[in-house]
């Protein structure tokens, strides 16, 4: 169930209605065109070698065998195939910046030598069927020299470690130095000084996997010195922008194609090897080439949200005030640096004296990257479970704790509005949070145990460019043209929303046309919580664009048509701009084997003005879920002793299933602050920064116990209990 | 093309269609050298079953030589339409449905039955089509998706997922809207919990499972598959 407090909105007529996707019929038929479901005339199909090997040197590679399987049209190798991907490895992992890129002092290829994890990509096939194209790779005979390997961020960092680059196992920041990432507010010192009481715990999260049900794929097929992908990408501009880059192209040599895409969560931005590795093969064997990552292929191959350590000291006074907060922490990066490696959750309290020193660490595990709020859910989880903690320890509500401490406006850094304090009593009213919470965690009697948790967050809802264009006929039909690509949020839906809305017309009178960048301008891409707001008010200046020309020159006749588009440069005026939320949860733990069951869960947002109820709805339930998954099940585990991944592919990251699934109750508290499209906000990547905190939480207020690795899975819970 | 008759024993159980996914008699396959998960890892090498696999599932060259392009006649009714094929052993009824007959609705996410956004209805039974080698469907009958509308219009389970957000980004649809299918021809107003219990083999990664179950209990209440 969903439901909805507007402050002072006047009705829509097409925004804040619930309104089936347009798409829907395509999604539900089966017509809907996903990347995989193309074919083209004389397509060939490809296939990637992969290490076997945590870490080695590839001594020697023989592909005569596999070159003579009839049917083999292409084979490339990192010997004769040596193009760099630079998505891939980025320093300071800043995507969407052609500078940093090209400084990048590890730059990852879409073959390398050494291997540098499981998965590693040596060599790739093209044949004329995908078995034939699996054959093939399995001909091909590499001789591997093994190499000392190292697993555990902590760990890689010690002197005699081996090192995954000859510098040793630091990331490089931008600039290409090898030094943490420090955040240095006030004076921790000072703080710790004025502090009652000083608390210190450590806490650790794990690998979880993007797990998008599409896997990766990617079909290349060059028209003269044009290359067109189709490609499932979050943001077809960003795609196409590195895709020429790495291929020295123009980008008007490269066109991207998006029709549908099975979900991504962070996995599908940028470019991907995949979409290089298919373009080499097209361009070798003269025809177009299908490249199909199977799920371990993906799993291992691609990316995840990267696990971490995190040290926390906690400087508090009696009365429940924050002097100090310190964090120093590790992200395991795998052997690449694809993203940042943040750990967020620290900037939502107001604690004057904080310091954050978080060290982005290689190893030879997969490789992490964007997952949905990318630095949030595992930092929210650390911060929040020690918050929590301190609180009990101090014998305060953490309710009370947190409204005593959280971050708030100030004249020197105003937001453009601020409801945290509407959203966490209305959740605990919703919630009934005081009846739930155990004052004395682990208070029930027997082995079966509930207790209550809560969280809180603000989370980015910025502003920026996007560009968008709007056409109208002389039969009064809209068209408009935004280069999304529907992840699965519903953003041509939304934006066919927002025009329809600010064209005055119905939503049945605008046809929306997207994902592919011959056609369509620039959008942000998918990802950052940006395409709501910053291709939707893009839309809305279009609209308002063609507006004007109609005022001016009236309705098109005849063959003619009017054409507005906007490329708007907007800021909030120097206010942040961040949307809120609280979520509660009850949960039941059977302490005799350890499973936790979600017994109630009321989440409470303020993402602005909500644009369709329907998607809004279900983005958070959606992002809740996965939190939840995240909180109790998954994982990538490794062997220490062979560095061989042990639980890649959804049974074994025991990824949630319908039965797990507990009922979500989303309230949203509506507000027009004045920016974004109609007071839009973000709502897909909030859901789910709350859900690992919350539940850590109400299992620790359920058994008594503090768990602090996540996830939170039966044996651990065992373990504490024992 | 290999003799149906001899293709019968080298399949095993291949002429009884029916049988579900879930039955590990299933499988031909060596339970002492390898998972059935880790078997069905190479996309759709089934033939090559117990021979060894590498890291990343690919099926070794030398059990797969000469036998891994031999091909079967079999007859498949697919959404009512007869079809007769020339298929190869080595193929899935998903590769088959995807890239023979073009039905592309019928979705790829794992390949190894875990994730069930390939199922299709296999003479009713909800079955995973990557998981079911073309030559085990002989004679059976198959819905898919695009199976599901009739002159059109769209099926009751179909209208739900519309009007409750069924899809998010839609690639577990197919699969979620054919177990759904199968629930409600034989329970026509099922509870969430039934939903749920019958469902459970289909993964959706958005976690769309509230707006799924929703939608199937709405396509039940609105009288089943009528």
């Amino acid at each position: 169930m969903s439901d909805f407090t507007r402050q002072g909105l006047e009705p829509l007529r097409t925004i804040g209605n619930d309104t089936p996707r347009i798409d829907a019929i395509e999604r539900v038929t089966g017509q809907a065109k996903y990347t995989r479901d193309w074919k083209l005339p004389g397509m060939l199909y490809g296939k990637v070698l992969r290490s076997p090997h945590p870490h080695a040197r590839l001594v020697s590679i023989d592909t005569s065998e596999a070159e003579a399987l009839p049917g083999v049209q292409a084979v490339i190798t990192y010997e004769n195939a040596q193009v760099v991907w630079g998505a891939g490895s980025v320093n300071g992992g800043r995507q969407y910046n052609d500078p940093t890129k090209a400084a990048t002092v590890h730059r990852r290829y879409i073959f390398n030598n050494p291997v540098r994890f499981v998965g590693d990509s040596i060599a790739a096939v093209a044949a004329t069927d995908r078995h034939i194209a699996e054959e093939a790779v399995s001909l091909i005979k590499v001789q591997y020299e093994e190499l000392p390997f190292v697993l555990e961020p902590e760990e890689a960092l010690q002197a005699d470690a081996p090192k995954v680059y000859p510098e040793g196992n630091l990331c490089p920041d931008f600039q290409g130095e090898f030094k943490p990432m420090v955040s240095d507010v006030g004076d921790v010192e000072v703080g710790f000084a004025d502090a009652d009481q000083i608390f210190e715990e450590s806490y650790d999260t794990g690998f979880i996997h993007n797990a998008q049900m599409e896997p990766r794929c990617s079909l290349a097929h060059w028209q003269g010195d044009k290359l067109v992908l189709y490609t499932p990408s979050q943001g077809i501009s960003n795609c196409r922008h590195d895709t020429a880059r790495d291929l020295g192209l123009e980008d008007h040599q490269v066109q991207v194609i998006a029709q549908y895409m099975g979900g991504g969560f962070g996995n599908k931005n940028q470019n991907q090897d995949a979409d290089l590795v298919a373009a080499t093969l097209s361009r070798r064997a003269g025809v177009p080439v299908m490249l199909e990552y199977s799920r371990r292929e993906d799993w291992l191959g691609v990316h995840g949200r990267w696990p971490t350590v995190q040290h926390y000291k906690i400087g508090v006074k009696n009365d429940g005030e924050v002097t100090a907060m310190q964090m120093r922490a590790y992200s395991g990066m795998g052997p690449y640096r694809k993203n940042s490696g943040g750990i967020g959750g620290m900037d939502a309290y107001g604690c004057p004296n904080r310091y954050r020193e978080i060290s982005p660490v290689y190893t030879n595990r997969t490789t992490s990257g964007n997952f949905r709020a990318p630095s949030e859910p595992h930092g929210f989880f650390g911060i929040e479970n020690m918050m929590d903690d301190v609180a009990y320890k101090i014998g305060m509500d953490p309710v009370e704790f947190t409204l005593k401490n959280m971050r708030r406006p100030t004249e020197e850094r105003p937001f453009t509005n601020y409801s945290l304090d509407e959203v966490i009593s209305d959740g605990v009213e919703r919630f009934n949070w005081q009846a739930r919470r155990k004052v004395v965690p682990g208070s029930d009697d027997g082995p079966i145990k509930r207790g209550a948790g809560f969280s809180f967050m603000m989370f980015r809802a910025g502003v920026g460019t996007s560009s968008a264009i709007v056409r109208v006929n002389s039969n009064q039909e809209y068209t408009l043209y935004v280069g999304v690509t529907d992840i699965g949020p519903g953003a041509k839906t939304t934006m066919g929303m927002i025009a329809a809305e600010a064209l005055g017309t119905p939503l049945s009178n605008v046809e929306v046309v997207w994902g592919d960048t011959d056609r369509c301008p620039y959008s942000v891409g998918e990802s950052g919580s940006r395409t709501t707001i910053m291709t939707g008010l893009a839309v809305v200046e279009a609209a308002e664009e063609l507006k004007r020309q109609i005022a001016d020159k009236g309705m098109p006749s005849g063959s003619e048509v009017l054409i507005g588009s906007a490329t708007p440069i907007p800021t909030t005026d120097g206010k942040t701009r961040q949307c809120f939320g609280a979520h509660f949860v009850e949960v039941e733990v059977d302490t005799r084997v350890g499973s936790t069951k979600i017994l109630k869960y009321t989440a409470v947002h303020e993402s602005g003005r909500i644009i369709n109820p329907t998607t809004a709805r279900d983005q958070i339930r959606g992002a809740t879920i996965q939190g939840i998954g995240q909180a109790i099940h998954e994982d990538l585990l490794y062997d220490p002793r062979s560095g061989q991944p042990l639980t890649p592919g959804y049974y074994r990251a025991r990824h949630l299933t319908h039965k797990d699934i507990p009922d979500i109750d989303v309230h949203f508290i509506e507000v027009d602050d004045g920016y974004g499209p109609f007071g839009a906000k973000t709502a897909g990547e909030s859901g789910i920064i709350l859900a690992p905190a919350a539940v850590g939480n109400a299992v620790a207020n359920a058994i008594g116990h503090r768990m602090k690795s996540m996830p939170i899975t039966r044996d651990k819970i065992l373990g504490a209990m024992a | 093309m290999r003799d149906k008759k001899k293709r019968g024993d080298l399949l095993n159980k291949g002429n009884d269609p029916a049988v579900k996914y879930a039955d590990p008699k299933n499988q031909v396959l060596n339970d002492k050298q390898q998972s059935r998960r880790d078997f069905l890892e190479g996309s759709g090498a089934a033939v090559a079953a117990g021979a060894g696999i590498s890291a990343f599932g690919i099926p070794s060259a030398k059990a797969q030589s000469g036998s891994s392009s031999a091909t079967t006649a079999i007859n498949l009714t697919v959404n009512g339409t007869q079809q007769m094929l020339d298929v190869q052993d080595r193929w899935t009824l998903a590769e088959v449905l995807r890239d023979q007959l073009d039905l592309t609705g019928t979705k790829i996410g794992c390949n190894r039955s875990e994730c069930g956004a390939c199922t299709v209805l296999m003479n009713g039974q909800p079955v995973y089509a990557c998981s079911q080698l073309a030559v085990w469907a002989d004679g059976a009958d198959i819905r898919t998706v695009e199976g599901l509308a009739t002159n059109g219009e769209l099926s009751p389970v179909q209208r739900a997922f519309v009007a409750n957000n069924g899809p998010q980004c839609g690639f577990c649809t197919p699969g979620q809207l054919m177990t759904a299918t199968a629930l409600l021809e034989t329970n026509p107003s099922p509870s969430s919990e039934e939903v749920k219990e019958a469902l459970v083999g289909n993964l959706c990664r958005c976690s769309n499972y509230n707006a799924i179950v929703e939608a199937v209990v709405m396509a039940g209440e609105e009288g089943g598959l009528a």
